[in-house]
């Protein structure tokens, strides 16, 4: 027989030692968080700048409509005052009223002038003055 | 070993994975033959259905140019009128629909279920409910939120003064499109240019996409026109024509004022006349102006350009005597003798009276149709057609307005009684306006102006022709007959208070369809000019059929002048020249 040296049952003990893991460092985790920073705050700029133009979008719209509406009622507007003002619509009404138009053109001598007809002065009633001043 | 090898590798498991990878890999290259038929082989059509899908595209109808007076008062404008359409297709009952959109609009219920009614057995995608309503009234019918029935804006034409200006503003139909008058004439600068409005729009019509690609080409509005006309005159004259058709019983009464040194037409108007809003006639009127378009003869208003041609020639002068003027002429012997034989030549005055000698004044003055014959039988041959053609007889005045006459002249040398006729006023036919423009010449001392309407198109001033016609001193001559007419002749009922008038009178038998003269139906016209030293205004007088108690232009025309030129004069601001000391 030979004789063999017995193997050790039992691991020998030699202290406490640092047993490496799977990495010895901490993960540099910055430019991570920072593009993940950057990333997020340009999806929200983008989101918050696409929803303020299209705010500014809609508010264009509301104004144009607006706008569109006001040329609508100035055509109506600008309709009612050619309506109202037209002869069509103040002749007869003058008439109900009583208004009658001048028998004839009556022309008036203002006192103290000379009756030269070299100045002529028209009135809106239809009446002109002469003399000479 | 070797089999026992593959037959390790083909164990299940493994199977399932190459099965997997397999079928991966096709699903893959089946989508990415999918995702290059879609992006590269189709791409353009697929793009383009997109594109159709959610870009809608709007027609933009430019806005009608407005017509305006010489005031800057609108004649004509257009707004924006709300149209009602249904999708046939989509209504769920078209029989409720129709009753609804005529309760709400007060449209015809049995127009509107018959029209639905055709359109869903024609299968027609679209139909007309009520165009150009008013948009509070179609505003009810959109808020009544009726499936299938839509709006949308349409330019509606409207006409302020509506009868009063009908005649020279005219009309546009439905769509737009001038049909008559200074609407016709001048469309294709009043109508525009239409835009187009590219837009995305979400499903179903939903509200437009911000920020989406939109492309829009503005529409461009048509020009404003500004006319010479001067709406009260032109009311003035409308109600002055109105009140001798009601007072003499005339078919018809027309009225152009015009301002002998620019051509400006300052009214132009008659009645019975149409109502351009309804697109009617009224108080049997037609939508034709006779101003223009009407050719008549012209009778004793023609005497003007008999004497004219006598005095520019130098065959007579004022004071040339011509000898025993009598109430009757033979120009074919025998011709008076019986109204029942065929021979022609006999032309009388219309009332009785000795023969005498008489001046050319005294003969133009009491409008002596055998004093002008035996005038112009002392012409030169040709002058009377020479002159005619000079104040513009014959042809069109160029007026800017559809349809004119040009008028006839017909003064054949182999017809015996052709010159006697034109010298009076016979066998010649004239429009009012032309007869005006003529009249004008005379008053702007011998230079004939186009008359025209519009003064300005978009801004640009309009330029008009004018030409010499007969001398200044002739036409001195003809203003001082002119107011002997007026003031001691047939037209007395033609003065005008504070002002000098001068203006002759026309009484013209109508011709009837078999070559004779009727005895009892007239035209009975006049045209005039004040201040008569420097006159500012011409107005011409046409009254056609008057009653025959007043069918002489001195009894029925005459009195419609004088309101017309009273109020012109006041309009233009003129100054009284005949003041009574």
């Amino acid at each position: 027989m030979t004789a063999r040296p017995l193997r050790s049952a039992q691991p020998v003990r030699t202290g406490f030692r640092v047993v490496g893991g799977r990495s010895s460092r901490r993960p540099n985790v910055g430019p991570f968080v920072a593009f993940t920073i950057v990333v997020v705050a340009s999806m929200l700029g983008i989101v918050l700048a696409r929803t303020s133009l299209d705010a500014g979008a809609f508010e264009l719209a509301d104004i144009g409509r607006r706008i569109a509406e006001e040329q609508e009622r100035s055509q109506l507007l600008q309709l009612e005052v050619a309506e109202l003002s037209s002869p069509t619509r103040i002749g007869p009404l003058a008439e109900e009223l009583g208004l009658v138009y001048p028998e004839e053109r009556q022309v008036l001598f203002v006192e103290g002038l000379d009756d030269t007809p070299d100045l002529m002065v028209e009135s809106d009633a239809g009446v002109a003055m002469g003399g000479q001043p | 070993m070797a089999a026992l090898k593959a037959a390790r590798r083909l164990d299940p498991p493994r199977l399932r994975i190459i099965g997997l990878a397999v079928l991966m890999s096709a699903v893959w290259i089946g989508m990415g033959f999918r995702l290059f038929t879609v992006q590269v082989v189709h791409a353009a059509e697929y793009t383009q259905q997109g594109i159709d899908q959610r870009v809608r595209e709007e027609k933009l109808q430019p806005t009608r140019g407005r017509i305006l007076d010489r005031n800057g008062d609108p004649l004509a404008l257009s707004i924006d009128g709300v149209t009602l359409y249904a999708v046939p297709q989509e209504l769920d009952d078209p029989v409720w629909v129709a009753q609804q959109v005529a309760i709400l609009t007060g449209a015809n219920v049995d127009r509107l279920r018959s029209g639905l009614a055709d359109a869903i057995a024609d299968g027609t995608g679209f139909v007309y409910l009520a165009r150009q309503l008013d948009p509070e009234v179609a505003q009810a019918v959109i808020d009544a939120d009726i499936g299938g029935v839509y709006s949308v804006k349409e330019p509606k034409r409207m006409y302020p003064t509506g009868q009063v200006g009908a005649q020279v503003v005219g009309v546009a139909d439905i769509d737009g499109n001038g049909l008559e008058g200074l609407e016709r004439v001048y469309d294709d600068v009043l109508v525009g240019t239409a835009g187009r409005l590219l837009y995305e729009r979400g499903a179903r019509g939903g509200p437009n996409i911000p920020q989406g690609p939109v492309e829009k080409i503005p529409a461009i509005p048509g020009d404003d026109l500004v006319t010479t006309i001067d709406t009260p005159l032109q009311f003035a004259a409308t109600e002055a024509c109105q009140k001798a058709v009601d007072t003499t019983g005339a078919a018809s009464c027309w009225v152009v004022a015009y301002q002998p040194e620019t051509g400006e037409i300052l009214a132009l108007t008659g009645v019975p006349s149409y109502d351009p809003v309804a697109r009617t006639v009224v108080g049997g009127g037609t939508f034709s102006n006779a101003v223009v378009r009407e050719q008549y003869e012209p009778g004793s208003t023609q005497k003007l350009i008999t004497l004219a041609a006598a005095l520019e020639t130098g065959a007579v002068d004022l004071d040339t005597v011509i000898g025993n003027v009598g109430d009757k002429i033979e120009i074919n012997e025998g011709a008076c003798r019986s109204d029942d034989d065929d021979i022609r030549g006999c032309f009388g005055d219309s009332e009785k009276h000795e023969t005498r000698d008489m001046t050319v004044q005294e003969i133009f003055t009491r409008s002596s149709n055998v004093g002008t014959i035996k005038i112009a039988s002392l012409l030169p041959e040709g002058a009377i057609d020479l002159y005619m053609q000079r104040f513009g007889y014959g042809r069109p005045t160029g007026v800017d307005f559809n349809g004119e006459a040009s008028g006839q002249i017909s003064v054949d040398p182999s017809c015996s009684t052709c010159l006697a006729s034109a010298a009076i006023g016979y066998s010649v036919a004239v429009t009012p306006l032309q007869l005006a423009a003529a009249y004008g010449a005379v008053a702007n001392d011998g230079v004939w102006v186009e008359p025209h309407l519009v003064s300005d198109v978009g801004g640009d001033r309009v330029d008009v022709e004018s030409k010499q016609v007969i001398s200044e001193n002739t036409a001195r001559v003809l203003r001082i007959l002119l107011e002997k007419v007026v003031e001691e002749g047939t037209g007395t009922e033609a003065q005008v208070s504070g002002y000098t008038v001068g203006g002759k009178t026309g009484t013209s038998s109508k011709l009837l369809p078999d070559g004779t003269y009727a005895d009892d139906d007239n035209i009975a016209s006049f045209v005039g000019m004040a201040p008569i030293d420097d006159p500012k205004v011409v107005v011409a007088v046409v009254l056609d059929s008057p009653d025959f108690s007043l069918r002489f232009g001195g009894l029925a025309a005459a009195p419609v002048f004088s309101e017309v030129m009273q109020t012109a004069l006041q309009r233009m601001g003129v100054t009284p020249d005949a003041v009574p000391g």
